[in-house]
Formats: C-alpha cells, sequence, structure tokens
C-alpha cells in the first residue's frame, strides 16, 4: 500500500517537473560550478549521493525554498557517475534546475576542482549570493541558514 | 583497449565470459569492465579490492569483476598474478566501491573466506554474504550470515578470524532505524550487529546488537586484543551529532565486554563523511589506529594510540598527511607501524606512507606512487615481520610495495 501512495505525488510531479538527466561532469565544468563570478542570483550548488541519508534531507529542504523564491536556482551535482536512479529522486523533490553526476575525470580530480577544502563529506553546499559571495557548508542546512547565505533574507 | 573489450563483452553474468576476459585483459583492469549498456555514460569505477598473505607467503587479492568476486594469486609478492578464478560461482551484484570492498581472511582452520555486501535493487540496501573454502581454492556457495532478510541496510561488514576458528562479523545494520521510522520516532545513525561462527565460517548463530547509533556509510574496521578478544572500532554519532569513533571490546562468546569513546575531535555534522577508521594491535597490547575527522574546521587523518588497559587515552596523536589526506590504513609487526593513505595534489593522486620503527614514537614520511585516474583506497598488509601497501588503481592495477 505504502509504495502506491509514495508513488501518486511522484507521478503528478512528473507532469509538470521533470528533473534533467544528470549530465556527466568534468574538470572544467567542475571549476566553472565553483566559480562565484558565474552565478548572477541567489544560487545553491548541493552535492549529494544515492548513498547519503542526510543528503535526501538537504534535498528536500531546497526543494522547499525553491518553491518559495522563484529567484532561486538549485544545482545539483551526484558525486558519483550517474545511474539511473538519480533522475527519479531529483524528481521527486522536483529539482528541475540543472543536474550534474560526476563523469570519467577521476573523483578526487572532480572533488578538488569543485571545492579544494572538501574531503568528501555529504551533503556538502555551495551557497551563492550572485553577487560574488559564497559559502560552503557540510551536512543538512537550514533553510534559514540557506537564505541569508544567498541573499534572499 | 578497455574500451575495445567492453564493447565486444556479452552481457557480464556468465562465467565463461568473465573467465576468457580476464585472460586478455590485465590484472585488475578487467574488474572494470562493465556490461555493454554503460559504454555511452561514464563508468563507475568500482575498485574495492582486499589483499591478504597466505601461510605459505603467497599473495591472494579479491576484486569484483561484473557479479562475481574473484580471487587472484601472486607468488612473487605482487609482480605477477595469476588468472583469477570465481568466488561465488552463481552471480549476484556485488559492492566494491569508496568504502565498500570484498574482504579475505583465513579461519584458524585454514578455511579461506571471502565476504561481501550483496546491495539489493534498492539504494543503500544490502546483505552481507560470505564463502568458504576448506581447501584455499573451491569456495563453498556463499550464505548470507544473518537471519534478517528485509530489504535495508546491512552493509559495511569487518570480518574477523579468532584463533579458536570462532570467525566473526560485525556491519552496519538499520533495522532499528527502519522499526524507529515506521513509528515516526527520530533515531540517531544507524547500529551495529554482529554474527558469530563456532566452525570458521561454516555456519552462524543468530546476529545480535552491538551497538545502537552508529554512523550510516563508513567502513567498519576490527582487530585482535592482545589476548585474542575482538576489537571492533566504526564511527559513531554521540549526542547530539558528534561523528567521532567508538571501540568495542567483545567476550569470548561475541557479547559486548566494553564499547568506549575512542576519539574526541567532536566533528559535529548531519551529514556523511564516507571515511572509516582503520585498527591494528601490537604485541605489547598497544591499539594504533588511523581516522579521519574535521578538527577547527579543518577535515583531517589523525594517528593515535591507545595503551592497554580498560581506560582509553590517546597517546602520540598526530595528523598524518597534509590536508587532502585521505583513506588511511595501517598495520604493525613488532615495534613497526606503517600507515598509508592517498592524497590528490592537484593533478594526481600520490600514495604517501608514515613508517616508523619504534612503535609509533617517530615516524619518516614517503611519497610510494601516483597514478592520475581512479584509485581504491590502500590497504597496508602484513607478512611475518614485514609490512606491505597493497594499491589498486584504475590505470596501473594492483600494486604491491614492501617497506624496506
Amino acid at each position: 500500500m505504502k509504495p502506491a501512495l509514495l508513488a501518486l505525488p511522484a507521478l503528478i510531479f512528473a507532469a509538470v517537473v521533470q528533473a534533467a538527466e544528470p549530465t556527466p561532469l568534468d574538470r572544467s565544468m567542475a571549476s566553472q560550478l565553483a566559480d562565484p563570478a558565474r552565478h548572477r542570483q541567489p544560487t545553491v550548488v548541493a552535492l549529494w549521493s544515492l548513498d547519503c541519508s542526510h543528503c535526501k534531507k538537504n534535498l528536500q529542504i531546497l526543494s522547499d525554498l525553491a518553491k518559495k523564491h522563484r529567484r532561486l536556482r538549485v544545482l545539483t551535482v551526484a558525486a558519483e557517475v550517474a545511474t539511473a536512479e538519480h533522475q527519479p529522486l531529483l524528481t521527486r523533490f522536483a529539482l528541475s534546475g540543472p543536474a550534474y553526476a560526476y563523469g570519467n575525470d577521476s573523483p578526487e580530480s572532480l572533488a578538488y576542482a569543485l571545492d579544494s577544502g572538501w574531503a568528501g563529506e555529504l551533503p556538502r553546499t555551495f551557497l551563492y549570493d550572485g553577487k560574488g559571495g559564497q559559502r560552503k557548508v557540510s551536512g543538512v542546512l537550514s533553510a534559514i541558514d540557506i537564505e541569508r547565505a544567498t541573499g534572499l533574507r | 583497449m578497455i574500451d575495445v573489450v567492453r564493447q565486444c563483452l556479452p552481457r557480464a553474468g556468465s562465467l565463461v565470459s568473465v573467465m576468457v576476459l580476464a585472460s586478455v585483459v590485465p590484472v585488475g583492469q578487467a574488474a572494470d569492465v562493465m556490461p555493454a549498456m554503460r559504454v555511452a555514460k561514464a563508468t563507475r569505477p568500482e575498485l574495492g579490492s582486499s589483499a591478504i598473505f597466505a601461510p605459505d607467503g603467497s599473495l591472494l587479492a579479491v576484486a569484483k569483476q561484473g557479479e562475481h568476486v574473484m580471487i587472484y594469486r601472486s607468488s612473487d609478492e605482487g609482480r605477477t598474478w595469476s588468472p583469477p578464478a570465481v568466488v561465488n560461482a552463481q552471480p549476484e551484484a556485488i559492492s566494491a566501491d569508496g568504502e565498500n570492498r570484498p574482504k579475505i581472511a583465513f579461519a584458524a582452520d585454514g578455511g579461506l573466506l571471502v565476504s561481501w555486501t550483496h546491495p539489493f535493487p534498492k539504494p543503500n540496501t544490502g546483505a552481507i554474504r560470505l564463502a568458504r573454502a576448506d581447501d584455499g581454492q573451491n569456495f563453498s556457495a556463499p550464505q548470507t550470515v544473518h537471519r534478517d532478510p528485509a530489504e535495508i541496510t546491512h552493509r559495511f561488514e569487518s570480518l574477523l578470524p579468532l584463533p579458536d576458528n570462532r570467525v566473526i562479523l560485525a556491519w552496519i545494520d538499520k533495522r532499528d532505524l527502519e522499526a524507529a521510522k515506521a513509528n515516526k520516532n527520530a533515531w540517531r545513525g544507524a547500529g551495529i550487529y554482529a554474527a558469530v561462527s563456532t566452525d570458521g565460517g561454516r555456519s552462524f548463530q543468530p546476529e545480535y546488537k552491538l551497538a545502537d547509533h552508529s554512523c550510516e556509510c563508513c567502513r567498519v574496521t576490527s582487530a585482535r586484543d592482545r589476548d585474542g578478544a575482538p576489537l571492533f572500532m566504526w564511527r559513531h554519532v554521540f549526542e547530539p551529532n558528534e561523528r567521532d569513533h567508538a571501540l568495542a571490546r567483545l567476550k569470548s562468546d561475541g557479547s559486548v565486554d566494553s564499547i568506549q569513546r575512542a576519539t574526541f575531535e567532536r566533528w559535529k555534522v548531519d551529514g556523511c563523511p564516507h571515511h572509516g577508521p582503520s585498527l591494528a594491535v601490537d604485541e605489547h597490547g598497544v591499539r594504533h589506529a588511523v581516522w579521519f575527522n574535521q578538527k577547527d574546521g579543518e577535515g583531517r587523518v589523525h594517528y593515535g594510540r591507545w595503551l592497554p588497559g580498560d581506560e582509553i587515552r590517546i597517546e602520540g596523536q598526530r595528523t598524518v598527511g597534509g590536508s587532502r589526506a585521505a583513506h588511511a590504513d595501517l598495520a604493525v609487526a613488532a615495534d613497526k607501524v606503517l600507515i598509508a593513505w592517498k592524497e590528490f595534489d592537484g593533478e594526481g593522486t600520490q600514495l604517501r606512507t608514515l613508517f616508523s620503527g619504534d612503535g609509533g614514537k617517530s615516524f619518516v614520511e614517503r611519497t610510494l606512487a601516483a597514478t592520475d585516474g581512479a584509485s581504491d583506497q590502500p590497504r597496508v598488509i602484513r607478512h611475518q615481520a614485514r609490512l606491505f601497501v597493497f594499491w589498486r588503481t584504475a590505470a596501473e592495477s594492483f600494486r604491491v610495495f614492501a617497506q624496506p
């Protein structure tokens, strides 16, 4: 019974917000994603993985915020090679922003290009206010912290 | 070459195709070959491997190849390897990336044991599997070491044989978390369960809980204490959300003797570090460990040792490597302590070591190797009085470095 109940909202969202299939990330794209000068509006880059239960809590908070603030862009990066499970999960959270997953470059080089101060813990979230300001934070964030760091509050 | 082979390869699964493949592709690289459907996309480098020296001095390694765990043998300390043999004749999914890898050990009666996590289709779920070869060559069909059949997390097992032919496995288990979720109760982290075999891994008694509130997805480590008692160490979630490590000492029947907090960096994060510890006990009973923790906002690998006795007091704690040091392992032999880790330098991944000849009081640092591509976590292994580093890379396959 429970799976059917869960599937119903997912189907409704699928009709409205179909998450993109993750684009394979290379080192140069990773550096660009992490460059505050390239983000001209409030933006969140959310690193996550299927393994990481805390990441799903973080994605839910971001999903709620994206509905509340239309100016907020939410980009996602799965810190692992794309599998068939990524897109449905992003669709479940109605996150329609650009989605990436690790490509063929070595995981260490991609991690370094994204954030040389990051040791692989997840979730890892980059917060940009669109004016050059940035914060990089590990762990589940609060909505208020995200709003403050992105200049929405 | 790999791409060519990948395109020629029929869907993985048949024993014949696996064996043919192994004969044309260098050892180690063969294990990366994925089904043809993945050709257009990036392939996940599932490089997780383990190695052990057999009593006769031959080196054995286990790695994943498609839906099989394969075993490789070297009679010259890793310079050349035999074509691999299959551990699980019937194909099944196998976890061998990140903190996951097949493990290999000898039971006290000489039986060869290989364990792995078999993931179910649902993410983050799996079962702990173990196969035994009485003669070191021919494996029995693998068995699941726990009775709980639920499609939940039973993953990240640690395999520990004991001198009296018992074998203990402990793993991260989410049955209590799932029960709490079903009742809409909050639950901190996951849990650690264990199963004991009294016949060298042929059969297992019902599993039991070692601890509530472990971290969710960091590898678990184990070692034998000086008196032979089992020790397990894992990343724990201490209240409210401090991801330090717990050290458990078990009694001879497998029940808990003590569980203590063993590290004190107090990394508060609602997240998944993906960075488990490693533990070794020397002949004086000193417990040496490496672990990763964030301290004062900086994530670093740490080394420390605990003196024998009931009280946990860390001696000689120091950081290991630079700011990008990761996934350290260690082993000891008499007064030698060898720590190996990998460290990305902006271009490639270096394999580095700290070696101590005086029980961890002083260390000398070396760089052993580097690779441009993906790599497994390094493993430090022992053969009698000598220590070695075993490292599998996507480009160079298995590499073995003897500590001079």
